[in-house]
């Protein structure tokens, strides 16, 4: 036994961390996936796009909305992220490991811390350019698109594979549904959001070229 | 068909003489029809390097004794015929445990510990009287125990688990599967609140980050995802306060995890 190891233990505060981790994986997701049906909108009209961003903001939707998010955003890279090893020693165990199996499983997660870190950098950008021109509207989004394409793209590739691979990940967990199942379905689900995200991508491009 | 020439190749190191590198070594094999790796490993001792250190005892699934990693994945040499493999074989001691020499794991060592640890044994006020008739117990509840025992602590799941490999006290799936069993038998009287001190912390069931390399490498084919899931919801729900009881007696209300009971 070691002093302050039985000291500093607290089972329920563990528990409370899965938890957390497990429900703000989810409020991510249900996030993020709402967000890219709202941004899709513009495939179908401008017009709609805009009307929706106005109604979110007419309602206070936005601004209860967003500060909401950014806390869960910030928890979730402090809480999920207690699982990424800090050592390179254990980095690197984990990558030899994952060679070694070559199992999808354990090379999802491995892309998952990575992604995680991507997607801290990309989404702050994103929420500061977002939140510096506010109101949303199809001009600024268009603009935006056109400016920071890269970043837009590599963003939807990461932020799906990680959000459709931790919801896996979370079912597989709490077991709830069989896994091969849950991945079919999320896979589905994600590949279709990625296509739908091109799309919105490339309609604010012809939108961009055309204002300027 | 001609049999196929098989190349194995085998990490060297003995732990003894660290003055000596560790190193792969190569032997050339002819294939037979039906054969295993244990046949390999037991022939090339025999015939072309009786230094190699490897384990066995039942060679037919039982005793758990001759895992390792065959090909990259964790494998029982005697369950796994040649056949399905390429015709270059690799095999690694597992990971996790401490290393004898060769292929060679000390994995009773490990187990042992983690059966103390989680006081793996019926707890009962009963006192065990030879002449009564044996208690009954109905048939799903004895299915769900017998599912879990069938585990032959091969170590596997744990040599699989990433986790297991970079946290030294991560108890593993073969552990919490132990566990599941004594939850689910009506003759342990232990509390939820005795199994959360147990495995609901993060060395237990919330250290799981689901990489499922256990459930996909069980030689057993014990369903460990849903082992481990059972286990996470029960603990959760306990924690939370949702699972109050079993419906056994002498129960405490509030049991406070992290302290002991009174």
């Amino acid at each position: 036994m070691q002093v302050q190891r039985s000291i500093a233990r607290n089972q329920r505060m563990e528990l409370f961390l899965d938890m957390a981790e497990l429900v703000s994986g989810l409020l991510l997701v249900g996030f993020l996936w709402t967000h890219m049906i709202f941004v899709g909108t513009i495939i179908i009209n401008p017009n709609l796009f805009n009307a929706l961003a106005a109604g979110l903001d007419r309602y206070y939707l936005s601004y209860i909305g967003i500060p909401f998010i950014i806390v869960i955003f910030f928890s979730h890279l402090v809480i999920a992220g207690r699982r990424i090893p800090t050592r390179f020693q254990e980095q690197k165990i984990m990558w030899r490991h994952a060679s070694m199996l070559g199992e999808r499983d354990t090379w999802t997660w491995v892309f998952q811390a990575v992604t995680g870190m991507a997607i801290l950098v990309l989404a702050s950008i994103h929420m500061w350019v977002v939140i510096e021109n506010w109101p949303i509207s199809a001009v600024f989004s268009a603009l935006r698109v056109q400016r920071y394409l890269w970043l837009y793209l590599v963003l939807l590739f990461v932020g799906e594979f990680h959000a459709g691979t931790g919801l896996y990940r979370l079912f597989v967990k709490w077991g709830w549904f069989k896994r091969q199942s849950v991945f079919h379905v999320i896979e589905t689900i994600t590949v279709l959001i990625v296509v739908m995200g091109l799309g919105a991508l490339w309609v604010f491009l012809r939108l961009g070229v055309r204002v300027v | 068909m001609a049999n196929r020439n098989l190349k194995i190749n085998i990490f060297r190191y003995n732990p003894a003489e660290p003055e000596k590198k560790p190193s792969m070594a190569s032997y050339p094999f002819e294939e037979l029809p039906g054969l295993t790796m244990f046949t390999v490993l037991n022939r090339i001792r025999e015939e072309l390097d009786r230094t190699l250190v490897f384990d066995f005892v039942c060679r037919a699934a039982i005793c758990g004794s001759c895992a390792m990693i065959i090909n990259g994945k964790p494998r029982l040499a005697c369950k796994t015929l040649t056949k399905g493999l390429p015709k270059e074989i690799t095999l690694l001691p597992l990971p996790v445990f401490k290393l004898i020499g060769d292929l060679s794991v000390d994995t009773g060592t490990w187990f042992r510990h983690i059966s103390l640890k989680t006081e793996a044994w019926i707890h009962t006020s009963a006192k065990f009287d030879p002449t009564a008739v044996e208690e009954r117990m109905d048939n799903e509840t004895a299915l769900r125990i017998y599912e879990p025992e069938r585990c032959i602590e091969c170590g596997c799941c744990i040599a699989g688990c990433a986790t297991a490999n970079i946290r030294d006290d991560f108890m593993g799936a073969a552990t919490i599967n132990r566990v599941a069993r004594f939850m689910v038998d009506p003759r342990d009287e232990r509390t939820p609140g005795q199994y959360f001190d147990v495995i609901g912390c993060d060395e237990g069931t919330f250290g799981c980050m689901g990489l499922m390399a256990c459930d996909n490498n069980c030689p057993m084919e014990i369903p460990l995802q849903y082992q481990l899931a059972y286990v996470r919801r029960k603990m959760a729900a306990f924690g939370l306060g949702g699972w109050k009881g079993t419906g056994r007696t002498g129960e405490p209300q509030h049991h406070r995890a992290g302290r002991s009971a009174s």
